[in-house]
């Protein structure tokens, strides 16, 4: 570093932490998401409805309470639907309104703008989940996790995961509009593929072990592993059983998180396409 | 600088041997196109350096690396010494910045929108000071959505001169206001001008080079064209005597050098020597009892210089 800006740095005061810069950033992009009545709305109804459709389907009566199996379902549902989707169409309308260029010009960092902006989306993930969690609690469809760490790791890791490729597919999305295409591939394939809609196991064998693969699916194994106690081919295990089969979809998980920083750091797009 | 505006930290004497921005050589290319191509100045403490061009002349991609946004493909920027690239951290404390165009949340409040920024500032100066540095006092508590062009344009500035900076880069700062917050704008860099602050600006304006200037380069399909004070910018043109004569009016005297256009009655001379011919010229009429008709002398202005410029007429050297 030169000797004018030493100099001139010395006597100064350090300036607010990285976290305290996040958070002023965090708390303005709160207060952006409260003043948008829709947007509270939605993110209070859906998984609501999500509870409510299960004494209204009357699933889950036979094979004992339904309760963890729909948390994981909100996990795997809310890091896609709303983590992924919300964060991209996010990026890309800050970016499109020239807002990031912006918060460019400042102290803040790259990263520290990342996370700022993405604050209210993963605050509302985690509410999400909370609240479908209480919901299967209050209408008695609740049983206790056979591990708590495999889901909460999978949450986190899935969260910064969504964040990661949500970053990275702002690359080749022009529009907020355009995200209903671009974000597809993990929409449709990845969610569709992930174990949760239809059981991996009734795959042909070949078409399984790619799932196993895809971003999502150790999200959605992992945390079934904990919350239910089962495996993704369906075995029923405990605590011991649980960890003896999370080292693929952490290996897997930890693959991802890696790709996605990658891609992140590559593909993230500040200004506008002139 | 006001006493309101006083620095609450120390700040450092201007280091004479480090100017406040130093660009060497730098350069910018899109591909095959080079938008930036080689271009060289310094600014110091205290000094207000314009570059002027028309669009696409490369302006605003030369910013950009001042600004820190950009890396560039050849050459160096130091701002205070300082890489604004690869040593952030160290440079943004001390850098202001004007985007020609960038955007802010439409549903926060003048107010909330400051106190975001300043929040994220090493050494910010009040809420209410740059409310009011800016004339945006009365308007605090009004969402950004519902400003007008010109209040937002102060807005930006008000974000821009919030971090107290010693070097203040400005993309075209008053583009959109009208005359009187154009004057105000003047004004704030006056300011920071007197605080010590170096400034980079670009500008359409052509009197806005000339309010606030020391020193201008007009810029050209990426390169400096022409750089010096505005008078002497102004210098590189040739001056201008225009009247008109009567029909039956004798023959002009000679006026050595003079570029002497007289398509009609009326009459051009453009002079390097405005002075003298303009006396060999009245001197003349008197003699011949001669009527110059609308008589005007006037130097070149920055104007004329810079549309010259802009237009691709070689810039005669004297």
């Amino acid at each position: 570093m030169s000797a004018a800006i030493t100099a001139a740095h010395a006597p100064v005061d350090a300036g607010p932490s990285r976290v305290s810069r996040t958070l002023a950033l965090a708390g303005a992009e709160l207060r952006l998401f409260l003043r948008n009545r829709t947007a509270v709305v939605n993110s209070v109804l859906l998984p609501l409805l999500l509870v409510a459709a299960v004494p209204a389907l009357g699933i889950g009566e036979e094979v004992g309470p339904v309760g963890p199996q729909l948390v994981v379902t909100a996990i795997g549902v809310m890091l896609v639907f709303l983590t992924y989707y919300n964060l991209l169409t996010t990026f890309v309308a800050r970016r499109e309104e020239q807002i990031l260029q912006r918060m460019r010009t400042g102290e803040l960092t790259g990263l520290e703008v990342v996370l700022g902006i993405a604050a209210p989306t993963l605050l509302v993930t985690a509410g999400q989940i909370a609240v479908v969690a209480l919901g299967v609690a209050v209408i008695g469809e609740w049983s206790a996790p056979v591990d708590v760490v495999l889901p909460v790791v999978a949450l986190l890791c899935g969260a910064a995961l969504m964040l990661m490729l949500a970053a990275a597919s702002t690359a080749f999305t022009r529009t907020s509009e355009s995200a209903q295409i671009t974000a597809l591939p993990l929409l449709v394939i990845s969610s569709s593929l992930c174990g949760l809609f239809f059981p991996l196991s009734l795959m042909p064998e070949a078409l399984a072990t790619a799932a196993r693969y895809l971003p999502l699916t150790p999200v959605v194994e992992l945390s079934r592993l904990g919350l239910s106690g089962r495996t993704w081919d369906g075995d029923v295990v405990d605590l011991a059983g649980a960890w003896s089969a999370a080292p693929l979809p952490l290996a897997v998980l930890a693959g991802w998180l890696v790709v996605g920083a990658v891609l992140a750091r590559r593909g993230f797009r500040w200004a506008p396409r002139r | 600088m006001q006493p309101v505006d006083a620095p609450v930290r120390p700040v450092p004497r201007p280091d004479a041997a480090v100017p406040a921005v130093e660009v060497t050589g730098l350069r910018r290319r899109y591909g095959a196109f080079e938008a930036v191509r080689g271009i060289s100045f310094a600014v110091q403490p205290g000094e207000v350096f314009a570059l002027l061009g028309v669009n696409g002349a490369g302006k605003t991609s030369a910013l950009e690396v001042l600004e820190g946004l950009a890396r560039p493909d050849g050459g160096t920027v130091r701002i205070l010494g300082a890489d604004p690239h690869l040593e952030r951290a160290a440079v943004r404390p001390h850098l202001g910045v004007l985007l020609q165009s960038s955007g802010l949340p439409g549903d926060l409040s003048v107010r909330e929108t400051v106190s975001t920024w300043q929040r994220t500032l090493t050494d910010p100066r009040p809420v209410d000071e740059a409310l009011g540095q800016v004339g945006l006092t009365d308007r605090a508590d009004v969402r950004v959505r519902s400003l007008s062009g010109g209040e937002r344009r102060r807005l930006d500035l008000a974000l821009a001169l919030l971090g107290r900076p010693r070097v203040l880069v400005l993309d075209e700062p008053t583009t959109g206001l009208d005359p009187e917050s154009r004057r105000a704008v003047w004004g704030l860099v006056h300011e920071m001008v007197d605080g010590g602050t170096a400034v980079v600006l670009t500008t359409h304006h052509l009197e806005e080079a000339e309010e606030l200037a020391d020193r201008i380069a007009v810029l050209r399909a990426g390169l400096i064209e022409l750089s010096g004070t505005p008078a002497e910018i102004a210098g590189t043109q040739p001056s201008t005597i225009r009247f008109s004569l009567p029909a039956d009016a004798p023959a002009l005297p000679a006026l050595p050098g003079a570029d002497v256009v007289a398509p009609g009655p009326s009459v051009d001379v453009h002079t390097r020597a405005l002075q003298a011919d303009l006396t060999t010229l009245l001197t003349w009429a008197a003699d011949h009892d001669v009527e110059l008709g609308g008589l005007q002398a006037r130097a070149a202005s920055l104007e004329q210089a810079f549309l010259a410029v802009a237009d691709g007429t070689p810039v005669p050297t004297r």
